[in-house]
């Protein structure tokens, strides 16, 4: 069974921590598969799906997210070994998934045609698109946490939890973000 | 705008921020499995890694077990003959003469047998049969060479010289 975002906010790692002196789930996982639990990976896999789709699709264009989630776990399950700190999973992929994002448009930048892909068929995926577009034209820093916290439905402490970064940044980035979103939306009336 | 429910979704819901996570909802991730690359099964190379070096120790230890085995011979036919020689008057104490380039050898080695049985002294006798061995190849070569030279002269000018 696979984690959505409801899932993960009762299971932040974070949380679980700081609750009891247990090592947090990621830091078992880890662990587990260093010693040879390829289980622990897909059940590291359902838990950090989302952010690093988040972190895509805030970059790049959607016909190339989903191979690229794929490609960055199984980039993450070959240099796992690696990772120094195993408590940082989180902001270590998604690292990663920023570092991918970089290089994709490094590779193909002449090929890719970002507002063909992101458009659906369906009209109400055609108004996600282009709300998407809208968030994309946001400074970077508010990009990302906007992604996090409006389409794959992951709260403020969460994204700060799973991303490494400090609550407080994550509270102002998502109040800035959604007053620039605000004013750029600016025909919310007519959705 | 209601802070809380934009931070952690408590409080009273946002309606615009609630119409903006119905809508991008529907370009939420999608759960699908991930596909880790098979376990490399290094069972079967190590196998057979382990058996070359098996097969490979094994013929070494069979080769120096095969020499070792081999020296023997060579010093009993030096030393041991089977039948005495049949003129008696001339050289009771040697062995059949087989052939010219023995004599000297089975000569000497019988002097050396007398004296002492030291490895120094077999080895001195094994350089020795190397040696007219060696003498006898280069001969032969160069009289193979003379013979060529001579029924096929254009040929031999433009080959490397032998030996």
């Amino acid at each position: 069974m696979y984690a959505t975002a409801d899932m993960l906010l009762t299971s932040t790692p974070a949380h679980a921590a700081e609750q009891s002196q247990e090592p947090a789930i990621e830091v078992v996982l880890v662990r587990a598969v260093l010693q040879g639990d390829r289980e622990g990976f897909s059940r590291l896999y359902e838990l950090y799906a989302p952010l690093v789709h988040g972190i895509l699709l805030a970059r790049v264009p959607r016909a190339e997210v989903d191979d690229l989630v794929q490609d960055i776990f199984l980039h993450a399950f070959k240099k796992l070994h690696t990772l120094r700190d195993e408590a940082a999973f989180g902001p270590w992929i998604a690292m990663i998934a920023r570092n991918r994002a970089v290089d994709f448009y490094r590779r193909s930048k002449e090929t890719v045609e970002i507002n063909d892909d992101i458009r659906g068929s369906e009209p109400h995926d055609s108004r996600a698109a282009e709300i998407l577009e809208v968030i994309r034209s946001l400074p970077e820093a508010y990009r990302e946490t906007s992604v996090l916290r409006l389409v794959e439905g992951m709260t403020g402490p969460e994204i700060a939890a799973r991303t490494g970064l400090t609550a407080a940044s994550v509270r102002v980035n998502l109040h800035r973000g959604m007053k620039l979103l605000r004013q750029q939306l600016g025909f919310m009336e007519g959705l | 705008m209601n802070d809380d429910y934009l931070w952690d979704k408590t409080g009273q819901p946002d309606p615009e921020i609630q119409q903006l996570e119905e809508i991008l909802g529907s370009l939420r991730y999608q759960p699908k499995p991930l596909a880790l690359p098979r376990r490399r099964n290094y069972l079967p190379l190590l196998a057979i890694a382990a058996s070359l070096l098996l097969a490979i120790l094994a013929g070494g230890i069979w080769l120096r077990v095969r020499s070792r085995h081999e020296a023997p011979p060579q010093q009993a036919r030096v030393e041991a003959p089977a039948t005495p020689a049949p003129e008696p008057d001339v050289m009771p104490v040697l062995p059949e003469k087989k052939s010219a380039v023995n004599q000297p050898l089975q000569a000497s080695n019988r002097i050396y047998r007398r004296r002492s049985e030291s490895s120094v002294v077999d080895r001195e006798e094994a350089l020795m049969a190397k040696e007219q061995l060696m003498l006898a190849l280069r001969v032969t070569t160069q009289k193979l060479l003379l013979v060529r030279t001579k029924t096929q002269p254009n040929q031999i000018k433009n080959q490397h010289r032998i030996g």
